[in-house]
């Protein structure tokens, strides 16, 4: 009888729950408003043109170390028969590891809109070569915010940014290495400026003895240190600005301009791209060799990189720039939504002073000679 | 077939020892092993040298944080539990009654988060005062460095001291303190010298589960305080996500482990001579 019960109330459940002939998971590692993006925004999109597809949209948190966590999960799953995710979304220093280790599926030749992509990121990911593995989701972009009733002409480059921190102590904020990208693009930045060869340390080849030329930089930076305040995380560093509390940090871009659209950030809050020039870095979409669902993954990223979409969602939704070739964009967004996203950094800005990351033996040795010489 | 007692209680153990074994023992040697593994994978130290190179500093700042917070963990709550138990203003003792077990329902990240506002340089305090008069705007400092993780613990962690330690207070020959009461013994005195001294026990215990409790946090330094220094789990977690590096990783875990070793053998002992005293 109890079995008959408990048979019965399965079946039942089993009839409630809506019944979809596919499912898509959507892995994205990255701050809570990538997770928004595709729950909110691409997935209903997509399941509109499919239907009977569920697209189901989890995050695994924001950072590199989101990325880590999907990587460990195919990782795991590699042995399996299929793995758990369809479309993953991750950063450059996994996509890389991932392309290297088998984990993913060669699926661009399979996506028209592959023909709008050309830049340099789509097939070099910190070193990596992984053309026909990655598409960019969009194009994100570090810079320093700064206040501009406090600071009429803010620092063009970072040794203008030092004597500014001298005379202005505790005025200028960064999160460090550990708590979020936008500190770590500045760290790259200030070794890019002060380190030597900022061209070798984003083309390569790697060198083990070239961190040894950073030593008078690390030191410098420690200095540097003593005049800054360090926050607490990405958005510690906006708090800060928007509470008055320090006058100029580096920021993410898109981020910025969220908090801004939000009412988060005051209107006098500006941008600016300092030269040499500090990173930014795309998020790729890419198709696990093990998912069962090859083909609508494709389809799935084929409309999530399609010009209206890049348009509307990327560019003006999520102010990231557009991951596909800018000028497939035009006629689809309005002057309005374009313009917003240059008024501060220029196209010929983020021309000259637009820098990927370090590759990633590189990047790695960055973080840990500030570890051992700056933190400790 | 029956059993026999001995075996029926060796079996109704086997789930909660494999329980023990596989989420507890299991991921724990494995750690261990980790942390002295080379890449190669020979037996090696060379885990806890980065470790120490990278991070002696923040073994240092963990360790001072956690016994600072102990510290003044204790002194509020013997202070709430003492006021409880033997404060003779009916109204402050229902307020105070009515109030301080409330940090113990929020989590950590919701107390980390709320602090991160409130602590801020231009944040909810110090405009608070600065509103009150009684501070210039220009005097306002920030508060999210150590001192706002010493905040953040010793808030969340009172009421649990001071709940323990309220229900041993309550628990004691009421005779004895009345007694010292009426020899004309002042009320901070009895407290101190009469009533103490008997849970003294109970504080013990409550302030060694507080300590593995705080150096196991992660939300509360990531989120009040900047990064350099830094608590241990900040590192780890740090370790892990930006070189994928278990090794160094797992000996800051066993790091952690020896400091909360040191109160573990505390609680041991003390569960010891309770023991053989019974």
């Amino acid at each position: 009888m109890r079995i008959l019960t408990i048979a019965c109330s399965l079946a039942a459940l089993t009839a409630a729950s809506p019944v979809y002939a596919q499912t898509l998971n959507v892995a994205s590692a990255g701050d809570q408003n990538m997770v928004d993006y595709v729950k909110d925004y691409l997935g209903p999109l997509f399941e509109k043109s499919h239907p009977g597809v569920k697209v189901v949209s989890v995050g695994t948190g924001p950072g590199d170390a989101g990325s880590q966590k999907i990587y460990e999960k195919l990782d795991a799953q590699k042995g399996a028969g299929a793995s758990d995710f369809d479309v993953v979304v991750i950063h450059q220093k996994a996509a890389g590891t991932m392309v290297k280790e088998g984990l993913l599926a060669k699926y661009t030749d399979k996506v028209d809109t592959a023909k709008l992509v050309s830049s340099e990121t789509a097939k070099n990911a910190l070193g990596s070569d992984v053309s026909g593995y990655v598409m960019p989701m969009f194009q994100s972009q570090t810079a320093l915010a700064y206040n501009a009733d406090m600071l009429k002409s803010p620092p063009n480059n970072f040794v203008e940014l030092k004597e500014w921190v001298n005379k202005n102590p505790k005025q200028f904020g960064y999160n460090g290495i550990k708590g979020g990208m936008s500190g770590v693009a500045f760290v790259a930045g200030w070794v890019y400026a002060f380190g030597g060869d900022a061209g070798k340390l984003i083309a390569g080849p790697y060198d083990a003895a070239e961190k040894a030329r950073w030593d008078k930089a690390f030191a410098e930076l420690k200095d540097f240190n003593k005049n800054v305040v360090i926050t607490p995380g990405n958005a510690g560093t906006l708090d800060m600005l928007n509470r008055g509390e320090i006058a100029m940090g580096p920021v993410w871009v898109d981020m910025f301009y969220s908090w801004q659209a939000d009412g988060k950030l005051p209107p006098n809050m500006k941008l600016k791209l300092a030269a040499p020039g500090m990173p930014g870095q795309p998020m790729y979409y890419a198709v696990p060799e093990k998912s069962a669902q090859q083909k609508l993954a494709s389809e799935f990223i084929a409309l999530a990189t399609s010009p209206q979409v890049q348009a509307d969602g990327i560019v003006k939704k999520f102010n990231w720039y557009p991951g596909i070739d800018a000028k497939n964009l035009e006629g689809k967004l309005d002057k309005a939504a374009w313009d917003k996203l240059f008024t501060d950094i220029t196209p010929t800005d983020l021309a000259a002073n637009a820098k990927p990351f370090p590759i990633a033996p590189y990047f790695n040795d960055i973080l840990e000679g500030y570890e051992k010489k700056v933190a400790n | 077939m029956s059993l026999s007692q001995r075996q029926l209680a060796l079996l109704l153990i086997a789930p909660g020892l494999a329980l023990v074994a596989a989420l507890f023992l299991y991921p724990l040697c494995f750690s261990l092993i980790s942390a002295f593994t080379d890449p190669d994978g020979g037996f090696s130290l060379q885990a806890f040298a980065k470790a120490y190179e990278l991070y002696s500093g923040d073994i240092f700042f963990t360790v001072v944080i956690v016994v600072t917070s102990c510290a003044l963990t204790a002194l509020v709550a013997v202070a709430i539990a003492g006021t409880l138990t033997l404060g003779e203003n009916p109204w402050i003792v229902g307020t105070l009654r009515a109030l301080y077990r409330w940090p113990l329902f929020i989590p950590f990240i919701v107390a980390a988060q709320c602090m991160r506002t409130f602590l801020a340089k231009n944040g909810l305090m110090n405009n608070t005062f600065v509103s009150l008069g009684l501070m210039e705007p220009l005097q306002a400092v920030s508060y999210l460095d150590w001192r706002g993780i010493i905040a953040t613990f010793v808030w969340k962690q009172t009421p649990f001291v001071a709940l323990l330690l309220a229900g041993a207070l309550a628990a004691l020959d009421r005779a004895t303190l009345e007694a010292g009461r009426n020899l004309g013994a002042s009320r901070l005195r009895v407290l101190i010298e009469l009533a103490l001294p008997q849970v003294l026990p109970t504080l013990l215990v409550a302030l060694v589960l507080s300590f593995v409790t705080m150096l196991s946090v992660l939300s509360v330094p990531m989120m009040v305080a900047g990064s350099q220094p830094t608590m241990l789990t900040v590192d780890m977690a740090f370790r892990i996500n930006a070189y994928g590096d278990y090794a160094t990783a797992n000996a800051l875990g066993v790091i952690t482990y020896l400091i909360s070793a040191g109160a573990a053998i505390l609680y041991l002992r003390h569960g010891m001579t309770k023991e053989t005293a019974s």
